[in-house]
């Protein structure tokens, strides 16, 4: 088969489009995924995208992802599953975990697909079973098939915390609440308002403040606080759950990338820390490419134009492709990037993109 | 239960009074914070808890996030049994 | 619980029924499903303690990261269920501390 000229490492929305994209131009792509199978989160998500036609809008997240394994394997990419990466060193060498043995495989060219993690929220009783990621609670439902509890409690009302409470109810479990520090719902109003008319109170300038049991989750202690955030006194509200799920954000897991010496940029918008990469997503080192959620928080629709982006910059950058050709493609997928980040959700992302590109 | 025991440190159980006492000595940065109290040492390496111990360092010492990198990223990043190790290839194919 | 009829995702395909010894008790199971599945689905949401202060830990991150829901599996400690597929006859013990040992309601008795 030939020396692997390009390593994805990550095979979900962005590390599938970026070797598809690549394998199709002509270059030996592999991707690396932790994973049983690839496809990331797409396989978590069971609603339907919005967006463009081109965005495959209407389609589920769960078909995107069945959709990108048969272009891949159509490409001729590699995929190596069940592989962990846990370093990267210098001469864009990865060590990586291949069951019982370890192999340190170089290549031309890495793109960093590895995506995001989801925040902690500590408070006392945190660590008691039945106090999860809301991504974990997705993951239970939507790929493992079990409730995590019957009752629960959504700390958090961004798009995560609204769809999976609605996912919670669709498997058959009761939402009790949605707590959200803020005084405003962060996730879109088609969200809220599918959660609302189920009967889901959503209280905002909301915090949990204790999470109770003996040995797992029996109650949560939710309460109103004030703008300096501290709670206001009497509107303690004990609420009978078994689930308490976290949707407090997430942020890129972007350790190879520092290992690799990366240069990174602090952008609240887009996650926190974050590395700085040009219009090609090429990161502040020659050869390593980044892209989707390590690139900075936003969708999986964007997360599949960046992995385009990188795809088509590094199969150009080993000559697989043509200036020309190459350059008409990237500015089609950068005006996709760009109607993408508009609005009143976008307009900040899109903010945040442009100042990592000139950090670089 | 006080607030200082709460857990921050998931694999470490290292609390927000451990962390708090080393900034009380003088420690500023996030890798101090690691040494001394071993937080983001654990099996997760710090993917749960490094924020959150940004979020008590920057409130103790008043240094806004954008200036406290996170700890040094050392291979292993994972979970690694240690006889993998001892297989390791580096053949290119 | 399990979701066996899903509005979105319809009827869950099923491999395999299998039997696991989950602290001395016979636990069903699916072949190939995650470990933590078919404990959850028992009605099990503690995994482990912790070494130093013996505290109850779950699922959490449910991807294999956070390391929370480490047991001990066919005599081998720090087997992340979450992301480990079950295989019929598996030995499933609540793990204690660290290097693992047997759990049993008075925690004196285990080794460390």
């Amino acid at each position: 088969m030939g020396k692997s000229e390009i390593y994805v490492v990550g095979g979900g929305a962005a590390g599938m489009a970026a070797a598809i994209e690549a394998a199709r131009a002509g270059a030996k792509v592999t991707v690396i995924d932790e994973n049983e199978q690839p496809g990331g989160q797409l396989f978590k998500q069971i609603h339907k995208f919005f967006g463009s036609g081109v965005h495959r809008a209407g389609t589920r997240g769960v078909q995107i992802g069945r959709d990108l394994l048969k272009e891949a394997e159509e490409a001729g990419v590699k995929t190596r599953l069940n592989t962990v990466a846990y370093g990267i060193y210098p001469g864009k060498r990865l060590g990586l975990i291949c069951g019982d043995h370890t192999e340190e495989p170089a290549s031309p060219i890495i793109i960093l697909a590895t995506g995001a993690s989801e925040n902690a929220l500590a408070f006392p009783g945190w660590t008691l079973p039945g106090v999860m990621g809301a991504g974990a609670t997705q993951t239970l439902i939507n790929i493992n098939r079990v409730l995590p509890g019957r009752r629960a409690l959504m700390v958090g009302a961004g798009n995560v915390g609204l769809i999976v409470t609605y996912q919670l109810l669709q498997a058959g479990a009761d939402v009790a609440a949605i707590v959200e520090g803020l005084p405003y719902i962060g996730g879109y109003g088609v969200h809220a308002s599918k959660v609302r008319r189920a009967g889901v109170p959503i209280l905002t300038s909301h915090t949990v403040l204790r999470a109770e049991g003996d040995e797992t989750v029996e109650r949560a202690v939710i309460a109103q606080m004030d703008e300096k955030w501290q709670p206001v006194v009497d509107t303690e509200e004990v609420l009978e759950v078994d689930t308490i799920c976290l949707a407090v954000g997430l942020s890129p897991l972007a350790e190879l990338a520092w290992m690799a010496g990366c240069r990174f940029s602090y952008l609240p918008a887009l996650g926190g820390w974050v590395p700085v990469h040009d219009e090609n997503m090429e990161s502040s080192l020659q050869g390593i490419y980044v892209a989707g959620d390590l690139a900075g928080i936003e969708e999986a629709s964007t997360a599949m134009e960046e992995g385009r982006l990188a795809g088509l910059s590094a199969a150009e950058a080993l000559g697989h492709l043509s200036v020309e050709v190459a350059e008409a493609r990237k500015i089609e997928v950068r005006e996709r990037l760009a109607a993408l980040r508009i609005g009143s959700f976008g307009d900040g992302r899109a903010i945040a993109k442009r100042e990592l590109l000139r950090a670089r | 239960m006080k607030n200082d025991d709460l857990v921050i440190c998931r694999c470490e159980e290292v609390t927000q009074a451990d962390i708090k006492e080393v900034i009380n000595q003088g420690v500023t940065t996030m890798n101090e914070v690691k040494r001394l109290t071993r937080a983001g040492m654990g099996l997760c390496q710090g993917k749960t808890c490094g924020r959150l111990v940004a979020g008590i360092l920057s409130g103790e010492t008043n240094q806004p996030l954008q200036e406290l990198k996170p700890s040094t990223s050392r291979a292993p990043t994972r979970v690694l049994p240690l006889g993998t190790l001892s297989k390791t290839t580096q053949d290119d194919d | 619980m399990r979701i066996e009829d899903h509005p979105i995702l319809g009827k869950t395909e099923r491999r395999e029924r299998i039997t696991l010894k989950v602290d001395g008790a016979a636990v069903p199971a699916f072949e190939g499903e995650a470990i933590a599945a078919a404990l959850i689905a028992s009605g099990r949401r503690v995994f482990r303690y912790t070494a130093k202060r013996r505290e109850p830990r779950g699922v959490f991150c449910a991807l294999g990261r956070c390391t929370d829901c480490m047991m001990i599996v066919n005599g081998q400690p720090n087997v992340r269920t979450c992301v480990t597929p079950a295989r019929d006859g598996m030995v499933i013990q609540t793990q204690v501390g660290r290097r693992g040992g047997e759990a049993t309601h008075d925690l004196e008795t285990e080794n460390s």
